[in-house]
């Protein structure tokens, strides 16, 4: 197996099993931090510490986890705000030695988990950000609101998030029956709606109750805006925290819906945005914000746009609650909505207009913003306006009275809002009100995070009662500037309200948070200069097209309605976007052109050229090895008459016309037939030759039949061109003659070293050759030498031989002689009675025996010397024995 | 070893790193001490993928960090030698009756009498990169004949259903283990199809890539995870991730299936965040690792991977991984001299070892994942002009195929030496027809490519997989197979996590 078995081959001899346990845990927390560290993982420890708080968060960490080290900043500072009510604990749940590890399993890090008294685990899954994360933690603190007057009831009720309604009555008891389980399934539904979209309120007054016609005590209500608001139905479902959460959440109304995807695998957008065609709405959101002015108008948009059932006979009283935030109906009861009017004292400006100042210095990148508005109002009492109609001559009228003073409005440097009334030019009755404020650019990219800058201009608007826009039928468009009018659609009969039921292309509304978000946002186009992060774009996924809101004009509740009027149309005016790479910069001197959604039409039809289009993505590999094809294809082709292009096509839409399914696509746009272009056959492979004959083919010069005095100017700057191309061949083979002189003079200069050594080699070759030679001669000596020793060697053993015979032949006559002498001896012992001189003849055969046992000593001692020689040896052997 | 394993292994990515001058030393300490006439066994896949690729990626590299380059650079060269001669010294194994090479080869004397015939998979096709570019540059065509010869018998004995296993008897031609998944054992195998498919240009190559992909598909895919399975007859046998299985996103990536690409990645990366790195085997059904694989030896693929999507998307998912990665390796291995080998996931225990592919792979893939500057990562906008004897020719024009041991080879230089004369005569013709006002001829496209051979094995590739199923239609063939598809409208949505499903 692939490195496995490297592992075998390839390892270095070393000790087996020499291993080094994981380093022990250190404070991951700095011990100042108001987080307790248990970086032990003592988790009996954390779970005696939630004795002494009402409220605990636990931040369940890993030491080497990215993402925990990424929101262990995020959870301190969430901590340094509210350590004195909540109690923040911190254990390292990683370390195998400890407890939190041995009885915990988890699949990520960091898990946060919240207590609340007993209540627990709730698992906190939104955005690891300190903002998202205290909100949450308000929310575990409090959740539920109290709701003691009827204007905090009327707050509650204005919200675009779902609202749940519980009423209790104190008076009888301090806990009253039901209030417990109601408190709980606040808690729960955090559990279940990490986004905490519903909002839980309860509500002790009892006339407060009859509001919204609550008369028991324990009774929970849902309040919806669009469709009739409901009671939970104690006698169907059992009244436990679990169902009450259950059927909120069922019941609840989503007009407009956050997303936040998580950041793990997730089919979030899929699952929504294949429902329909969607209208995403970027913002920047602080949830910390008392006050969200856009997404309050946003809101108002959806609310209006989902507003079909007119039906208003089922909640009187509630519809006419409605009505603060409601569109007005077709026919309001006007002495009802008078008195609300008064109540809540809203006056309104229902008709005004942005105005962008141009800029006053080029230099000072700011521009004012105003908010023109008519002020009929003023002086006024405000509760007998009635619901005024503006119309397109005022608002002109109202536009050139401020232009004629607009002056006084570009002096004004101010990041909060200055409101000013002035005069109408025209009529010394109206007055206009305009707010202004600068807009500069760095300055908000700065701190739009936090929206000061808009909460704070946005109280001055409402103190001036610019509230609501109580009916959009009556809302102009806001315009730029004064020569651009968007035309009033109001007057083609659109209507916003309720329009979601009347046009067969719905839309679902969805915000997202820039401030996490904005890849998105960029994704569909938002251009990447803005430092103002709001943006608006409807995705049609299933007709692949997405369309965006001028991204010149704010976004504002009336914009977005126009927007949303604009695609529900039936010949919708809105334009298909096309997003380009704004990372691509012009380069003149690049040898290919780079081309851009937004250069696309210039390079290749404004372009006298011919044109060769290549669609590329850079991460597909086909691609980008074939890059060095066409850089050579674009150094050849003649620049006066040929343009190479390409494009990367996952960073530039094109129109659908120009779209291509596959990568590399290769197309040729032939000069003065720019609209017959043709593509390079796929089944042919992409090299040098074959592109030139696909050009030659398609790109013909005009013919030369008629030669004309142009014809002839043509072919003389044809050859011109030829010309400087053969000079630029001419260059290249020299070079390339060059190299070869350079690699020819290296050959010789090897060749004459391989030369050296050759003849190197054959002077050793002489003189082994030679030592050869003496070699062979002093070999053929020893041989010689050998020879003649082998021959003495051999003379030697014939000669012993000789002697071996010889004393053979003595050893015999020696027997003989015994024999005889033994006889002799007989006889002479006969005689010897007799004679005496036989005596003297034994002394002498005694004599004889001595020298033959000398000789056959001699003849061993010679044995020893001449081994070699078996014939001698047996001889010798034989003597012996 | 002698020959300075890790040294040669480590190379480019000091180059990759801009440690120019310490690349420059390098090269001189290999050129005078390294030896491959010695008496070793070594592997036949790792001495190619390390020592051939890392040589020859260096030779080519060695201009631009500005080592003096000899005349007919980059056809010739000390590195270059060192390449070729180390890769002679392999080619013994490949004298198979199969063509499929042994797994060990001695260095000094061939393949040792007794030596076994079972090779994994991917220790048979696994050299089409190195060889190819080394026959290109060289001009010698054995090396490359020897892969292909190697990459079709695998292609021949595949399973009915389109499945080859793990480990093969290169004299029988039968599948010793018949496990079939994309990781342990294989997964270089497929990767050199689709590599040595874009380097070459070469349409056979990339259809066995689909025929596989498309068997892969019906067989292993369970959720965006790839399990393992029998491969004849397809069912599971080992419902595991490996660590080696990482790399198949960024593959996926290189021919356009960015979708599944970052569907399986998503996949990959829960199984990080569970443990801090990638255990050898994770069981997909338990959630844990397995009983003797729970090391993670710094090993790159899913780092690899990333840095593929991450031209694909810019997603920043991709960069937090990286993050990731760099906090788990600073955090849990670094040690005194090095960064070691976690032996265990579950309680990140270390071994007393530190993998070559470290520093060849992993640290490359990381800086390249946050460098998006880096010259490797080159579009195209830039590009070098080198006259060799052969003539002029473009390098360094991006596009760099890194082998599987992340060695980076620039396809341009393939087309630089020995490029055939009449190419460059035809090239001439052509355009001397541009400055004519006449045009007399007709333009026919040729349609035979470099390799003489490739369209007559592509009908021998259409056959054979036409007799089990007739399945391949036109269809298949209206597109060309070296080609991306372009990326959906969906794609734009899909970062930080969020996944389409297909409409169909």
């Amino acid at each position: 197996m692939k490195r496995w078995k490297r592992k075998q081959d390839w390892g270095r001899s070393r000790a087996k099993d020499v291993t080094r346990p994981a380093k022990l845990p250190v404070n991951f927390f700095s011990t100042r931090s108001p987080v307790i560290d248990l970086f032990r993982g003592q988790l009996d420890y954390a779970d005696h510490l939630r004795q002494d708080s009402e409220i605990v968060l636990y931040f369940f960490y890993a030491p080497w986890c990215g993402q925990s080290i990424a929101a262990r900043e995020e959870i301190e500072h969430v901590a340094s705000r509210l350590s004195d009510q909540v109690l923040f604990v911190a254990v390292n749940c990683w370390w195998n030695q400890g407890k939190c590890r041995k009885q915990k399993h988890f699949f990520y890090f960091p898990v946060i988990h919240f207590y609340h008294r007993s209540f627990g685990p709730i698992e906190y899954k939104g955005p690891m950000s300190a903002v998202y994360i205290e909100k949450f933690v308000r929310r575990v603190m409090t959740p539920l609101l109290y709701i003691s007057s009827r204007s905090k009831l009327l707050d509650f009720l204005s919200n675009y998030e779902p609202g749940v309604l519980g009423y209790f009555e104190f008076n009888a008891s301090p806990q009253p029956p039901g209030y417990l389980t109601f408190f709980t399934s606040a808690l729960h539904s955090l559990k279940k709606d990490y986004l905490g979209t519903i909002r839980f309120g309860v509500i002790t007054d009892k006339h407060v109750a009859e509001e919204i016609s609550l008369v028991h005590s324990g009774s929970v209500y849902l309040h919806r805006h669009v469709n009739t608001s409901l009671i939970y139905p104690n006698d169907i479902m059992n009244y436990t925290a679990e169902n009450i959460c259950k059927w909120a959440l069922e019941n609840r109304e989503m007009l407009i819906r956050w997303l936040r995807p998580h950041g793990g695998k997730s089919l979030l957008l899929n699952n929504e945005l294949k429902k329909g065609p969607a209208l995403l709405i970027f913002i920047p959101y602080n949830p910390l914000a008392e006050i969200h002015p856009l997404l309050d108008e946003i809101t108002k948009v959806a609310l209006e746009y989902h507003s079909c059932n007119k039906s208003q006979a089922a909640e009187p009283v509630l519809q006419h609650l409605g009505d603060v935030d409601s569109p007005a109906f077709d026919s309001p009861v006007p002495d009802v909505h008078t008195e609300l009017s008064e109540t809540f004292s809203i006056t309104k400006y229902p008709c005004c207009n942005t105005v962008v100042l141009p800029q006053w210095h080029s230099i000072s990148r700011t521009h004012n913003v105003c908010e023109l508005c008519i002020n009929q109002t003023f002086g006024v009492k405000p509760n007998k306006v009635n619901v005024p109609h503006c119309n397109f001559l005022e608002i002109e009228a109202a536009l050139d009275s401020f232009y004629l003073q607009e002056h006084t409005f570009f002096q004004v440097i101010s990041n909060t809002i200055e409101c000013s009334n002035f005069l109408s030019f025209y009529s010394p009755f109206s007055y206009y009100t305009a707010c202004c404020r600068t807009v500069n650019r760095h300055f908000l990219s700065f701190i739009s995070s936090e929206k000061t800058i808009f909460q704070t201009p946005k109280v001055a608007f409402s103190s001036h009662g610019k509230k609501d826009k109580d009916d959009t039928q009556n809302s102009i468009p806001h315009i730029e500037d004064r020569n651009c009018f968007i035309p009033d659609l109001h007057d083609n009969g659109t209507n916003i309200t309720g329009l979601s039921c009347r046009t067969n292309k719905t839309l679902n509304l969805y915000l997202l948070d820039s401030n996490l978000f904005w890849i998105y946002a960029e994704r569909l186009g938002a251009s990447r200069s803005t430092h103002l992060k709001e943006f608006a774009a409807i995705v049609d996924l299933k007709e692949e097209v997405h369309y965006v809101l001028d991204q010149n004009q704010s976004l504002t509740g009336s914009t977005l309605e126009n927007f949303i009027k604009n695609f529900s149309i039936l010949y919708s005016p809105l334009k298909r976007h096309l997003v380009d790479d704004p990372s691509v910069h012009f380069h003149a001197q690049r040898i290919i052109t780079e081309v851009t959604t937004n250069t696309f039409h210039d390079t290749v039809f404004s372009n006298e050229k011919n044109v060769l289009l290549l669609y590329y993505a850079q991460w597909c590999g086909f691609c980008a090895s074939l890059n060095h094809i066409f850089i050579q294809l674009a150094r050849l082709l003649p620049p006066d008459n040929f343009t190479v292009a390409r494009i990367d096509i996952t960073r530039n839409d094109l129109p659908w016309e120009f779209m291509t399914d596959r990568l590399p696509t290769i197309l040729f746009f032939p000069h003065q037939r720019k609209e017959q272009s043709v593509k390079f056959p796929e089944d042919f492979p992409v090299n040098l030759p074959n592109l030139l004959k696909f050009i030659l083919h398609y790109s013909s010069l005009s013919s030369s039949d008629h030669c004309t005095k142009e014809c002839l100017h043509k072919e003389t700057v044809l050859q011109q061109g030829h010309i400087s191309h053969l000079e630029r061949e001419i260059q290249k083979l020299r070079s390339e003659i060059s190299a070869l002189h350079q690699a020819h003079d290296k050959l010789e200069e090897q060749l004459s070293k391989a030369r050296r050594e050759e003849q190197r080699l054959q002077q050793q070759k002489h003189t082994l050759e030679k030592q050869h030679k003496t070699l062979q001669l002093h070999s053929e000596q020893l041989q010689s030498t050998y020879d003649q020793k082998n021959q003495e060697l051999l003379a030697m053993a014939e000669k012993l031989q000789e002697l071996a015979d010889a004393s053979e032949n003595l050893l015999k006559e020696n027997t003989l002689l015994r024999i005889l002498v033994a006889s002799k001896e007989g006889k002479l012992q006969l005689k010897d009675k007799a004679k005496e001189p036989v005596q003297s003849e034994q002394t002498l055969s005694d004599d004889n025996d001595v020298s033959v046992s000398t000789a056959a000593t001699t003849l061993g001692e010679k044995r020893i010397d001449n081994i070699d020689t078996i014939e001698t040896e047996h001889s010798s052997e034989n003597r012996t024995g | 070893h002698s020959f300075s394993l890790t040294l040669i292994d480590a190379l480019d990515t000091l180059l990759i790193l801009g440690n120019v001058s310490e690349f420059q030393r390098v090269v001189n300490v290999l050129q005078e001490g390294v030896d491959f006439d010695i008496d070793v066994n070594a592997s036949v896949f790792e001495t190619n993928i390390r020592v051939v690729g890392g040589l020859l990626s260096a030779h080519l590299l060695s201009k631009k960090a500005g080592v003096e380059v000899e005349v007919g650079w980059p056809c010739s060269g000390p590195l270059l030698r060192m390449a070729e001669e180390a890769a002679r010294k392999l080619l013994p194994a490949f004298q198979t009756p199969t063509g499929m090479p042994y797994g060990t080869v001695n260095l000094l004397h061939g393949v040792n009498p007794g030596e076994t015939p079972v090779t994994c998979t991917a220790g048979i096709g696994t050299f089409i990169v190195e060889f190819a570019t080394l026959s290109h540059l060289t001009g010698d065509p054995v090396f490359e004949d020897v892969a292909r010869k190697a990459l079709k018998a695998l292609w021949k004995n595949r399973s009915d259903i389109g499945l080859v296993g793990n480990h093969i008897d290169v004299i029988t031609a039968k599948w010793v283990a018949q496990d079939a998944g994309i990781g342990a054992g294989v997964d270089s195998y497929f990767e050199y199809l689709v590599k040595g498919a874009i380097l070459l240009q070469d349409k056979e190559l990339m259809s066995m890539f689909l025929e596989y992909n498309k068997a892969i598909k019906n067989y292993t895919k369970f959720d965006d995870w790839y399990l393992w399975v029998q491969m004849y007859k397809g069912t599971v046998s080992m419902p595991v991730f490996q660590s080696l299985e990482a790399y198949w996103p960024g593959l996926q990536s290189l021919i356009g299936d960015v979708d599944n690409a970052m569907r399986t990645f998503l996949n990959y990366y829960t199984v990080w965040k569970q443990f801090g790195g990638l255990p050898e085997f994770y069981n997909i059904p338990q959630g844990y690792t397995v009983e003797k694989r729970e090391g993670y030896p710094l090993r790159p693929e899913l780092i690899e991977s990333a840095m593929y999507l991450y031209r694909a998307t810019r997603d920043p998912t991709l960069l937090e991984l990286g993050r990731d990665a760099v906090e788990s390796i600073e955090k849990i291995s670094k040690v005194d001299c090095g960064f070691a080998t976690i032996k265990d996931l579950r309680d990140h225990r270390l071994d007393n070892r530190m993998e070559s592919f470290f520093l060849a792979e992993t640290v490359k893939y990381l800086y390249l994942l946050f460098d998006p500057d880096n010259f490797i990562h080159n579009d195209g906008s830039v590009f070098d002009v080198v006259v060799t004897p052969y003539g002029e020719c473009i390098l360094n024009a991006g596009g760099y195929i890194f082998n599987t041991e992340a060695h980076p080879i620039d396809p341009a230089a393939l087309h630089c030496c020995r490029k055939q004369k009449e190419e460059q005569w035809e090239v001439e013709d052509l355009m001397r027809e541009f400055y004519s006002l006449k045009r007399n001829k007709k333009f026919t496209l040729k349609r035979a490519s470099d390799h003489g051979e490739g369209e007559s094995v592509q009908d021998s590739v259409d056959a054979s997989s036409e007799n089990g199923r007739e399945k391949r239609n036109s269809k298949k063939n209206a597109h060309s197979l070296l080609s991306c598809p372009s990326q959906s409208f969906n794609s734009k949505l899909a970062v930080l996590g969020q996944v389409f499903l297909d409409n169909t």
